[in-house]
């Protein structure tokens, strides 16, 4: 990943975040080893794609109480007030404004159009196979990393 | 006077979001409808009264965009002001935007000041009797959530 798209990946994640979710993230400069990593048990994976000259796709990993920690700030109610559609939904909708306002600064002509998102959830997370993914960005939170993968 | 609000995304939490964040920013409002892409915004403009519409771009079915050129055709609904909130934030889109005479332009991630500034500056622009009758805009710092 070069350094440009690797800096605004941190910007634009982490403006999303903040700004809409009071969540602060924390880039890892360097990857763990899959020793040093402790996963969680239950993911919500948010894909976006988007089309173009320089087509590609994020994906995006949160740990499914990150999922539920900024749909409750999101919406400003507590955790009984949150359901997993809603958790679904927040995912879909943080992957469509990180990556949409990575493409307003790499691409200002509007050459590249976003699809609309799609999320999941997962069981566990295939740490081996993000971990050599030379696409991938990782970020601490307070409730977990945030992995991001850009495959262009 | 209050105001009937169309909000239009294909995201639940960002329609609540986005509803939350007018009803805090001391803006009379009527009612809010809810669409989730340009089709069903049109199928509500049909039938209801709306002020304002507040809308994504980037939606299944329809998009903003296609929703824009749809309400400034038809003759009943080009007097309603939209405002797009949206993630989509080159200026070749921007300028696509205010080509197709959109009222306002909100990027996403957004604060709530700014959906509350720009949502007063169209309003009274659009509807400057009824802008005289309703409150004055509350302080910035009345937004906290």
């Amino acid at each position: 990943m070069d350094e440009e798209l690797r800096e605004t990946i941190d910007q634009t994640f982490g403006e999303v975040f903040e700004t809409m979710f009071f969540t602060f993230l924390d880039p890892m400069e360097e990857l763990p080893s899959r020793a040093e990593l402790v996963l969680d048990d239950a993911y919500v994976e948010a894909v976006i794609a988007y089309h173009g000259p320089r087509p590609g796709r994020f994906f995006l990993y949160l740990p499914y109480r990150l999922a539920r920690n900024i749909t409750m700030n999101f919406l400003g109610v507590d955790e009984d007030g949150v359901s997993d559609e809603q958790a679904l939904d927040t995912a879909k909708e943080t992957a469509n404004m990180a990556v949409g306002s990575l493409l307003g600064r790499l691409d200002p002509e509007g050459t590249l159009k976003l699809h609309i998102p799609e999320s999941r959830m997962m069981d566990g997370l295939p740490a081996d196979e993000l971990l050599a993914n030379p696409g991938l960005r990782l970020f601490n939170t307070d409730f977990g990393l945030l992995w991001v993968v850009y495959e262009g | 006077m209050a105001f009937n609000i169309l909000v239009a995304d294909d995201s639940g939490t960002m329609r609540a979001v986005i509803k939350k964040t007018v009803e805090m920013s001391g803006v009379p409002v009527g009612r809010f409808f809810d669409a989730e892409n340009g089709q069903e915004a049109l199928g509500i403009l049909e039938n209801n009264w709306i002020d304002v519409i507040l809308s994504d771009i980037n939606m299944p079915v329809m998009g903003g965009m296609e929703l824009l050129q749809e309400v400034n055709r038809n003759e009943d609904f080009r007097r309603i002001p939209l405002i797009f909130i949206t993630t989509e934030s080159s200026e070749a889109r921007m300028d696509e935007a205010r080509r197709l005479g959109v009222a306002g332009y909100v990027k996403k991630p957004f604060m709530p000041e700014t959906i509350k500034k720009m949502l007063y500056e169209v309003l009274e622009k659009a509807y400057q009797h009824k802008a005289e009758e309703a409150p004055a805009a509350p302080a910035d710092d009345d937004m906290d959530f």
